[in-house]
């Protein structure tokens, strides 16, 4: 089960890199109109009755185009669809595995009050419930237990009747049952037999083994909270990992087409940059707040833990983390798809930029696996490479206070700050550089356009 | 009438001289054809004019005025590789960049269309521009760069790779535009076909200017040259002697002459009418080929 979130992850991005290669090797055909698309074009009516302002100036209209162009794809509609399921999957399983069992029907013939409390205390022990239906004799209750109407009969303290025989490996709620009930009944009647009083009888019967005491402490239970800083991280980890690939990648092709020739004749270097940044981190946003809210209404409406006590906190914090951590990252990732003219480029480049992604999400897995948040946590969390995964694992702990969060805030804000200054440094210097590398010494000296 | 004015530019890419002083005028309502070899520097000298090449030193001025960013969005270009979103959809991608040089949403999705039906690829609007031939995405290429009706036009290369339609349509909207008051600059070593659509030419090598003015000018410049059959006399003995005149060449019947500058010409005329009966007295052009090898030397 600790590799679950790993392996999911590890699926999602192999799909998106997939989908990535076909669309690029892809003969252009003339394109499909797709439920984005459609909802663009009808959008087009009402931006003209507003009078088609342009509120964001060229960057605004370079945002634009990126939310469109990346709603419209095909891997945006492939990988929303897929990570739907897996939330749909993380918030529905769990209410399975722990959904109240169906009561067993249980057939009584000659019975009586003690042998009603036997039974039911054995359904008890077996981890399911009984419903007890007395029967006037064995041959009525064998009959409505070939019906189907019973699961099994109980006469007296005889025997108990089934349908089939019961296989060792049979882990049902009836073989449970009838396994602990056979045994309590058989155990009664050795009492009997041996001539015990009633109350010999109960306290023999009610003997408990002796306590185990570890000298180390036991792992508790995973809290609502836990749980929900677990599936957080993951949304972190596969929505960075897809929008900060697009982020590179879009500014590469840019690159490599020259389209980036005719955009710069017209628009600001920085005004393109922060356009692509822009309308990337719109859609990571969208999408993120949908899967969210998709989560929040289904653990809802299917009784799941995950609406309960400080879990929405822990929703908050993840979500202002995949902001902040796209904020910091993408100026990096940006900046790098600049230096790039071809794919492998971009392999070499992406491998680097990943690594304080990768080691931030492992380590933070790791620490909700174990149930407490180790030293090393509690240091990245405060490292804006590592903190949209660390901080979130530490709320989902209760092992920080809001000041603590609100520093890390403020980090993570101000090296973004100069992340960016850097990242629009290199990007002027070497988006329309190619054959040739941009040198430190160039970067430096580099003028503003 | 306002005029595109490179004054002194300047560039160097570390130990390689790109632009060396570069001086020359486009004036408005001409095509100009930017000629060199390979390497000249026609290339940098056109991103110099939108800001995408860092200048060591002079000017580029419009209107007298040195151009800056929002005079730019006054300008079209058209790169020599083809800028265009490969996976952007034809109209999507015009209507983008007219309103990224000011237009708003409805005059750029007018204007898209209008161009895209001009250049004869309003049946691809909706197409992806990879799925489009390269002629086709040449002629989406050449309406982004005249979406927003821009009063300057650079375009590098605009010709390559065309099919002579393609060069028809393609030559006709540049004269078009420059009929219509804007300043055409555009690139090419199709030397015949910038013969046919431009009014004059500059030629640049090594950075620097080394021909310019009207295509008449430059074809009518230098030595006269004249091309005369006269009957009775193939070999073109009668102008042997004449001063003033060389002959340069005797080809069929037909003899070339060089004339001194202090010749007059009616003294041959008068000369080859006393040798016989005169079929051909012509005064040839130079080709704008001739032009180009002889002021780039190669």
């Amino acid at each position: 089960m600790k590799a679950l979130p790993l392996v999911v992850a590890a699926l999602v991005v192999a799909t998106i890199v997939r989908l990535r290669r076909r669309r690029g090797g892809r003969g252009g055909a003339a394109a499909r109109p797709s439920p984005f698309a459609a909802l663009w074009e009808g959008s087009r009516t009402l931006r003209a009755h507003l009078g088609d302002r342009r509120l964001l100036g060229d960057m605004g209209l370079v945002a634009g185009r990126e939310v469109r162009e990346r709603l419209r794809g095909r891997v945006f509609r492939v990988v929303t669809a897929i990570l739907f399921l897996v939330v749909a999957a993380a918030v529905v399983i769990p209410t399975v595995h722990t959904g109240a069992p169906r009561a067993t029907r249980v057939g009584v013939v000659a019975g009586s009050p003690a042998l009603d409390a036997e039974l039911h205390a054995a359904a008890t022990s077996a981890g399911t419930a009984a419903r007890l239906v007395g029967e006037p004799g064995i041959g009525v209750a064998r009959t409505a237990l070939g019906e189907g109407r019973l699961d099994v009969v109980v006469e007296g303290s005889q025997r108990l009747v089934v349908l089939d025989p019961i296989a060792a490996t049979d882990t049902s709620a009836t073989a449970r049952f009838v396994r602990v009930a056979a045994s309590a009944l058989g155990l009664a009647r050795a009492f009997a037999r041996a001539g015990l009083t009633p109350t010999q009888a109960v306290t023999v019967a009610r003997a408990r083994p002796l306590p185990i005491q570890s000298i180390h402490p036991g792992k508790h239970a995973r809290t609502a909270s836990e749980t929900t800083a677990l599936l957080g991280v993951v949304l972190v980890f596969i929505v960075l990992t897809q929008y900060l690939t697009w982020t590179l990648m879009g500014v590469m092709e840019e690159k490599a087409s020259r389209v980036v020739e005719v955009l710069l004749a017209t628009v600001r270097p920085v005004q393109l940059l922060a356009g692509k940044v822009v309308g990337i981190g719109v859609v990571a946003l969208v999408q993120a707040v949908a899967l969210v809210a998709f989560a929040l209404v289904l653990a809802k409406a299917v009784g799941s833990n995950l609406v309960h006590g400080e879990a929405p906190v822990v929703v908050v914090a993840t979500l202002v983390w995949l902001v902040l951590g796209y904020a910091f990252y993408s100026w990096v990732y940006a900046a790098a798809g600049s230096l790039a003219e071809r794919q492998d480029q971009v392999q070499s480049l992406a491998l680097p930029l990943s690594a304080p992604l990768i080691f931030g999400y492992i380590v933070s897995l790791t620490s909700v696996g174990s149930g407490s948040a180790s030293l090393l946590v509690k240091v990245l969390a405060y490292l804006p490479p590592t903190a949209p995964f660390a901080m979130p694992t530490l709320v989902g702990f209760g092992d920080v206070v809001w000041w603590q969060f609100g520093a890390s805030v403020a980090v993570t804000l101000l090296s973004t700050l100069v992340v960016a200054q850097l990242a629009a440094r290199v990007y002027r210097t070497a988006v329309l550089r190619t054959g040739s590398r941009v040198r430190l010494r160039e970067l430096r000296s580099s003028s503003p356009r | 009438m306002a005029d595109l004015e490179l004054d002194g530019l300047s560039c160097r890419f570390g130990a390689v001289v790109a632009l060396d002083g570069l001086t020359f005028t486009v004036p408005s309502g001409h095509v100009v054809g930017f000629l060199g070899p390979n390497g000249a520097g026609k290339t940098t000298t056109m991103r110099a004019i939108f800001g995408l090449t860092d200048l060591d030193g002079g000017t580029v001025r419009w209107e007298g005025v040195p151009v800056g960013p929002a005079t730019r969005r006054r300008f079209g270009y058209m790169p020599e590789e083809r800028g265009l979103y490969p996976n952007m959809l034809v109209a999507d991608q015009v209507e983008y960049l007219g309103r990224l040089h000011g237009l708003d949403g409805r005059s750029a999705a007018r204007a898209t269309r209008r161009w895209l039906e001009r250049l004869e690829v309003a049946d691809r609007a909706r197409s992806k521009v990879e799925s489009l031939s390269h002629g086709n995405q040449q002629r989406v290429q050449l309406a982004a760069a005249l979406v927003h009706d821009p009063e300057v036009l650079v375009l590098d290369e605009p010709l390559a790779g065309l099919d002579p339609a393609g060069i028809d349509t393609i030559g006709e909207v540049l004269v078009e535009q420059a009929r219509s008051g804007r300043c055409v600059l555009f690139s090419s070593h199709q030397l015949d076909l910038v013969e046919n659509v431009c009014e004059s030419v500059a030629i640049i090598d090594h950075g620097r200017l080394v021909a310019s003015g009207s295509v008449d000018e430059l074809a009518t410049s230098g030595p006269r040259r004249l091309a005369v059959r006269v009957e009775g006399d193939r070999q073109g003995r009668w102008a042997r002697d004449l001063p003033g005149v060389s002959l340069s060449e005797v080809d069929g019947g037909e003899v070339r002459l060089v004339l001194d500058a202090a010749t007059d010409s009616d003294v041959v005329l008068d000369a080859a009418r006393a040798a016989g009966h005169v079929t051909q007295f012509v005064f040839e052009r130079r080709r704008l080929s001739e032009v180009f090898r002889e002021a780039v030397g190669r």
